[in-house]
């Protein structure tokens, strides 16, 4: 989980609107996949790196995070090295091998191409902790409801969240009971034995958590979930001249990045 | 000594959530096998995590806990629930199988049983519990009551020599209560050790040979009902009661010894009938 | 006044107000209650680790089996409940989705596709299904050596049962009645077109971004189909345990609305 005390961490990216961000860090999305060059890719990337600095969240984080993604920003790498149909030979291996599709060669652009798409990799990894890591969780739901997403549905959200503790504990409280019954949760990882610790797990859980569902309904009711009027809100937020500022650019960058695509740069 | 180690011994037991909270502070506890055994306390006073030390499913911060001899803190809890077995206050939190008697087969085929022996020992305990008419029902069909035993059941077919019940009666209504107790008792009358957790005052005093009084983490009072029972002043200071019968027996003066349940009573105020009776001939006729 | 008629006691108006409450209150007959609660279980069980697999990012996580039961569970609300999971476990647990912000479409799809067959509007499922595979084909990259292979164990099942009546009717019958025996190979083929749904839009997104060519995909096949059958495998024991003991139990379930 990503446990960074953001009260602590007063930046200017905490204090833009949660909009804003979203906006902004889904822009940033949109044009990595949009481009495929390694010097474009490379661009956004400094763009990420310098908000992420701005916003003094610490390195580490991303270090974390890669280990997940390493094996496959290894197999992106290596398949692309070897196989991409590039012109310019650098290093001959050996003949070519039609079966395996392999030139023989490992050519410069197969490694940019390799770059490039590990360069993405990275880019959509760090894109959407930047948002979390700088907008609490009350606050990114409301941006999302004011972005006009349907409101049922950022109500599932927000309910889904603040059960989470409540569930966490009934399932610790389940795998120790099976624990009792004799499963062994072993990190030293048999793969059939987790399998059947996470039967074990799910079967119960489900059919407890459903159980609560009734209590739930009527909390809910009690409190005229669904009743037609137009809902307000505890908390608010409000477009400051740096949030404009901030679209502006953004979508300027947008149609730039569209129009330059269109004439056909940054591909590759 | 080794010979005939007690079933849980904790020296010097210090647990510490991972949060920091402090469940218990240095507490020295010998059970023998064949007591039974209730621990009682205010909510929050340390119970669960005490009784959680009993199988491994906590293990000791400082000090030691020792199963039958053996060292808790390197035995797995899969290992020590064939020594200790420990039933939940909700028993849904223990069911997953589809069928009662897959069930009570599931911990036993996981200690490697053959399959006859297996088949044996769900036929008797099946039989043993008053379950045989449910074998193929799915637990989720069962009563309260009939799951509550069909988790004794799991239990049980690992054949610990011990049992440990976190409050098995909060919840269930005056027959079910007695139903389980009965069940315990049964356990107990085969030599099994009994550990229970429970605010229910007359039960303790019912069903107990020993009780044990937790506050704040620390074990306050350690002796038989009647002995823990006949310091109300003390129970007081710990936001506990006795028995009502213990109460009124004690405000009625009866103080020398605890009177643990109505029968007891009901002799006691005979006696003292009586007694008044041959000792005031003057208010004969 | 005592025997004064019940109807007159209660106003009309009330339960008819009532009820307009309650309607919002449900999508596609599910209520919103047992959804948030399955979004909160997703949300917890992407943060269990269940089966280290490598080659994929992180692992896969004891929500792959949620999200090839939750069609058969709440029916097609069971795309809304695990996009709302989805996407809030990406927020806090990044490390399990290969395909980053877009990683919840994956679930989504899952439940969308299995959802809609479990409740018969097979039409549309099969649509879905169509999308998902059309979207691989789309991309260039999927014109090599042998990429046509790829969706073929994900889609071939998922399009049978989707599209043959008397498999469909079968599957959708044995596991409505849970029936004792049969209901065990039908849970199989709705987990397999829930998983298949999944994983087919994980590999299209993946396909798409990372421009991965036939050298990684086909020979990573027969591995990926190994491990998607345990997957699937699991699912179904574990989607049998649950369906009969929210039947059992009385419990909210899609099936229930169909009744009615
Ligand atoms: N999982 C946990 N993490 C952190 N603290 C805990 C946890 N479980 C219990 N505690 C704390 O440890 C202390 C002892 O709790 P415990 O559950 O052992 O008490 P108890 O006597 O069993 O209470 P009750 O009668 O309510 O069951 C309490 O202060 C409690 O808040
Ligand atoms: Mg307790």
């Amino acid at each position: 989980m990503m446990n960074i005390d953001m009260r602590t961490r007063k930046s200017p990216m905490q204090k833009l609107d949660g909009r804003t961000k979203l906006i902004a860090l889904s822009v940033i999305f949109v044009l990595v996949l949009l481009f495929s060059h390694p010097a474009y890719i490379l661009a956004l990337l400094g763009v990420v790196m310098v908000i992420w600095w701005s916003a003094k969240l610490p390195l580490q984080t991303i270090k974390d995070l890669f280990k997940y993604f390493l094996v496959i920003a290894v197999i992106i790498l290596v398949v692309q090295i070897f196989f991409y149909p590039g012109q310019t030979e650098l290093i001959r291996l050996s003949n070519p091998v039609p079966a395996i599709g392999f030139s023989g060669f490992i050519t410069l652009e197969g490694i940019l191409f390799g770059v490039a798409m590990v360069l993405r990799l990275v880019v959509i990894m760090i894109v959407a902790p930047l948002m979390v890591l700088t907008t609490p969780l009350p606050e990114l739901m409301l941006a999302l409801v004011k972005l006009k997403i349907p409101y049922r549905f950022a109500f599932i959200m927000t309910t889904a969240l603040s059960l989470l503790p409540s569930i966490q504990s009934h399932a610790a409280i389940i795998q120790q009971a099976q624990l009792c019954r004799g499963i062994t949760y072993d990190t030293a990882g048999k793969f059939f034995t987790k399998l059947r610790a996470s039967v074990a797990l799910l079967v119960p859980l489900i059919l407890g958590s459903f159980r609560d569902s009734q209590t739930l309904e009527i909390a809910m009711s009690s409190r005229a979930f669904g009743a037609p009027v137009k809902r307000t809100f505890l908390l608010d937020s409000q477009f400051s001249k740096i949030d404009y500022l901030i679209l502006a650019v953004t979508i300027a960058i947008l149609v730039t990045g569209i129009v330059l695509r269109i004439l056909g740069f940054g591909v590759y | 000594m080794d010979d005939h180690p007690p079933a849980i011994h904790c020296q010097q037991l210090d647990f510490v959530y991972p949060n920091g909270v402090q469940a218990l502070s240095s507490v020295n506890l010998v059970i023998e096998p064949g007591e039974y055994i209730a621990f009682v306390g205010q909510n929050g006073s340390g119970k669960t995590s005490l009784v959680k030390h009993f199988n491994g499913l906590l293990k000791p911060t400082r000090g030691s806990v020792r199963i039958f001899g053996e060292d808790s803190s390197d035995k797995k809890v899969s290992y020590l629930s064939r020594k200790v077995g420990y039933v939940f206050q909700n028993p849904d939190d223990m069911l997953f199988c589809t069928s009662v008697q897959e069930e009570i087969a599931y911990g036993p085929r996981l200690l490697g049983m053959d399959h006859t022996e297996i088949n044996q020992k769900v036929e008797h305990i099946l039989l043993e519990l008053g379950l045989d008419e449910h074998r193929e029902t799915h637990p989720f069909a069962l009563s309260l009551g009939d799951r509550q035993r069909l988790a004794v059941a799991c239990a049980l077919s690992l054949d610990p020599d011990v049992f440990v019940f976190d409050e098995p009666t909060t919840g269930q209504d005056y027959f079910g209560g007695k139903s389980i107790m009965n069940l315990i008792d049964q356990l107990h009358a085969k030599d099994k050790t009994i550990v229970i957790i429970t605010h229910d005052m007359p039960l303790v005093a019912e069903h107990a040979h020993r009780v044990v009084v937790m506050s704040g983490g620390q074990i306050a009072m350690d002796g038989s009902p009647a002995q823990v029972f006949s310091q109300p002043e003390k129970l007081h200071q710990l936001s506990l009661r006795s028995p009502q019968v213990t109460q009124l027996a004690y405000e009625m003066g009866f103080t020398e010894q605890a009177i643990l349940g109505v029968p007891e009573m009901v002799e006691w105020l005979s006696r003292s009938y009586l007694s008044a009776d041959t000792t005031n001939p003057g208010s004969q006729p | 006044m005592s025997t004064q008629d019940p109807s007159n006691i209660v106003p009309p108006a009330q339960p008819a107000q009532v009820r307009t409450y309650k309607a919002r209150g449900r999508i596609f007959g599910m209520s919103i209650a047992v959804m948030s609660i399955w979004a909160a279980m997703y949300i917890a069980a992407s943060a269990i680790p269940a089966l280290p697999v490598p080659g994929m990012a992180g692992m896969i996580t004891v929500n792959a089996i949620m999200t090839a039961i939750s069609g058969m569970v709440l029916g097609p609300a069971a795309a809304i409940a695990n996009a709302a999971g989805g996407i809030v476990s990406m927020i806090l647990f990044p490390y399990g989705f290969s395909a980053g912000p877009l990683g919840f479409l994956t679930v989504t799809m899952g439940g969308l596709v299995a959802g809609l067959l479990f409740a018969n509007k097979w039409v549309w499922a099969a649509v879905f299904e169509l999308i998902i595979i059309g979207a691989w084909f789309v991309n260039p990259q999927s014109w090599q050596t042998g990429m046509w292979m790829v969706p073929l164990p994900y889609s071939a099942i998922a399009l049978l049962v989707i599209l043959v009546k008397p498999l469909r009717d079968w599957t959708r019958r044995s596991i409505l009645t849970q029936h004792k025996v049969w209901m065990w190979p039908a849970v199989f083929l709705m987990c397999t077109v829930g998983h298949a749904a999944e994983f087919m839009t994980t590999n299209t997104l993946v396909n798409w971004m990372f421009n991965l060519s036939w050298q990684y995909w086909v020979p990573t096949l027969p591995y990926w189909i190994m491990v998607d059958t345990v997957v699937i495998l699991a699912s179904t024991i574990v989607g049998v345990g649950v369906l009969i003991g929210l039947k059992k139990a009385r419990l909210p379930n899609y099936a229930d609305t169909l009744e009615q």
